[in-house]
C-alpha cells in the first residue's frame, strides 16, 4: 500500500515514468481548465454578452473551477497515500455508482452530454475504500466526458469477472468511430507489444496516474480495453465474501 | 475579409464557444469541429479561409490533421494558426512547413489576440 511503485506504473508508462515530475505534470493538466476561466472572465469583464450569454458562462466556470479542484484534491491525496491509512471495507458499488451519477449528472448536462449507470442484475459487493474507488470512478468519468460524442452517453457499468472473484467498474465511452481497417491494424499492432494506459491526448496522462496509485492502495487494478468507437476505463478489485454469507 | 470563414479545432467544447463568440462578434463566420474528423468533414462543407487549431486534440492530434491538409492541393494553402498550451515548446520555424503562420499561447492569450490574429493571416 502506499505511493511505491506499483503495477499501474509499468502499465501506464504514464507523465512520471517518462522523466515529467509530477510537478510539470500537475502544472499541465491544470493549464486548460485555468485557461478556459481566465477566457471566460476576460470577456465577462468586457460586459459585451447577454444576460443568458453570462449566466451559461459563469456556470461554465463555476464547473470548470470544480474540476480543476478535484485534480488538486487528488494530488493531494496521492501524496498523502504512504503515511495514512485507509480502510477498506465491504462497498456495494451499485450504491456508488449511483452516488456518483448524481454527482455528475450536472457537469455532463452542462456539456450536453450524459452519463448513466448500467447495473449488474445480481447483486455485488467488492473490498474498497470508498472515498478512493469514488475519486478514481470519477477521474475516468471526467476523461470520458472530454471524448465522448455529444448525442452518447457515457456509461459506468459494473460485472464481474474470474468466476466472481473480481469486480471489475468500467467506464465507457462513445468517441468518434475509426474506419474497420484502421481499428484492425491498429489491434494488429497492439497484440505485437504491451502498450501503455494512455490518457487522452489533451491530458498529460496525470490523473489516470494518481487513479492507478488509489488502484494500488486498494490491491486493485486499472486498465482500458479500446473499442472502435471508444474506449473502456476500467478497475478491477476484490469481491467481497461477505455476500457469499448471507 | 469580414465574413471570411473561420474553422475552429477545439476538442474542449466550452473553449471554442468562447473561440467562436469572439470572432462572430468580430465579424467572422466561425464554425467548430470537435475533434480532427469532424474537422475535415467542417473543411469540405465550409471552405475555411484560416484554421485555429488545438494541439492535442481528441483521437488524432493535431499534426496528423495538419499532414493530411497539406497532403491536398485544396486544402495545403489554408493558413493554420496553433492555439495551444504548448506554445513555450513550438517556434513557428519548426511548424510552418506544416501551413502554421501564427502561435498563440492558450495559458497568456487575450480574446482581441484571436482576431488580431485572424486578420493578419488573411492580409
Amino acid at each position: 500500500m502506499g505511493a511505491t511503485t506499483g503495477e499501474h506504473e509499468r502499465i501506464l508508462g504514464g507523465p512520471l515514468t517518462d522523466g515529467l515530475s509530477s510537478f510539470v505534470a500537475a502544472a499541465h493538466e491544470l493549464k486548460s481548465p485555468l485557461a478556459l476561466v481566465r477566457q471566460l472572465s476576460l470577456t465577462l469583464e468586457d460586459g459585451d454578452v447577454t444576460p443568458v450569454e453570462r449566466s451559461r458562462m459563469l456556470r461554465q466556470i463555476s464547473l470548470t473551477s470544480e474540476r480543476a479542484l478535484r485534480l488538486t484534491s487528488d494530488l493531494t491525496r496521492s501524496v498523502r497515500l504512504s503515511d495514512a491509512m485507509f480502510t477498506l471495507e465491504p462497498i456495494n458499488p451499485q450504491q456508488l455508482c449511483e452516488d456518483i451519477i448524481r454527482e455528475l449528472k450536472p457537469l455532463f448536462a452542462a456539456h450536453d452530454r450524459d452519463v448513466k449507470f448500467v447495473p449488474n442484475k445480481n447483486p455485488l459487493l467488492l473490498v474498497a475504500n470508498r472515498d478512493l474507488l469514488r475519486r478514481i470512478l470519477i477521474n475516468f468519468s471526467d476523461n470520458a466526458l472530454y471524448y465522448a460524442e455529444s448525442n452518447m452517453s457515457v456509461e459506468i457499468r459494473i460485472g464481474s469477472i474470474n468466476k466472481g472473484e473480481t469486480i471489475r467498474l468500467g467506464v465507457r465511452d462513445y468517441g468518434p468511430a475509426l474506419p474497420i481497417n484502421t481499428l484492425k491494424s491498429l489491434k494488429s499492432k497492439l497484440t505485437q507489444a504491451s502498450t501503455p494506459i494512455h490518457a487522452r491526448p489533451q491530458s498529460s496522462g496525470l490523473g489516470l496516474y494518481i487513479a492507478g496509485q488509489f488502484a494500488d492502495a486498494m490491491n486493485g487494478k486499472i486498465g482500458v480495453t479500446q473499442h472502435r468507437d471508444g474506449a473502456t476505463f476500467y478497475i478491477d478489485l476484490q469481491a467481497s465474501r461477505q455476500l457469499s454469507l448471507l | 475579409m469580414n465574413g471570411a470563414s473561420v474553422l475552429i479545432v477545439e476538442d474542449d467544447k466550452w473553449l471554442a464557444e468562447q473561440h467562436q463568440r469572439v470572432l462572430t462578434k468580430a465579424g467572422f463566420k466561425a464554425t467548430i469541429a470537435l475533434h480532427a474528423i469532424a474537422a475535415i468533414h467542417a473543411i469540405d462543407e465550409v471552405h475555411p479561409k484560416v484554421i485555429i487549431l488545438d494541439v492535442l486534440l481528441t483521437g488524432n492530434t493535431a499534426f496528423a490533421l495538419m499532414h493530411e491538409l497539406q497532403s491536398y492541393g485544396d486544402t495545403g494553402g489554408i493558413p493554420i494558426i496553433l492555439c495551444t498550451n504548448l506554445a513555450s515548446e513550438l517556434t513557428i520555424e519548426n511548424v510552418a512547413p506544416y501551413g502554421v503562420k501564427r502561435i498563440i499561447n492558450k495559458a497568456t492569450m487575450v480574446p482581441a489576440d484571436l482576431v488580431a490574429a485572424v486578420r493578419s493571416v488573411l492580409q
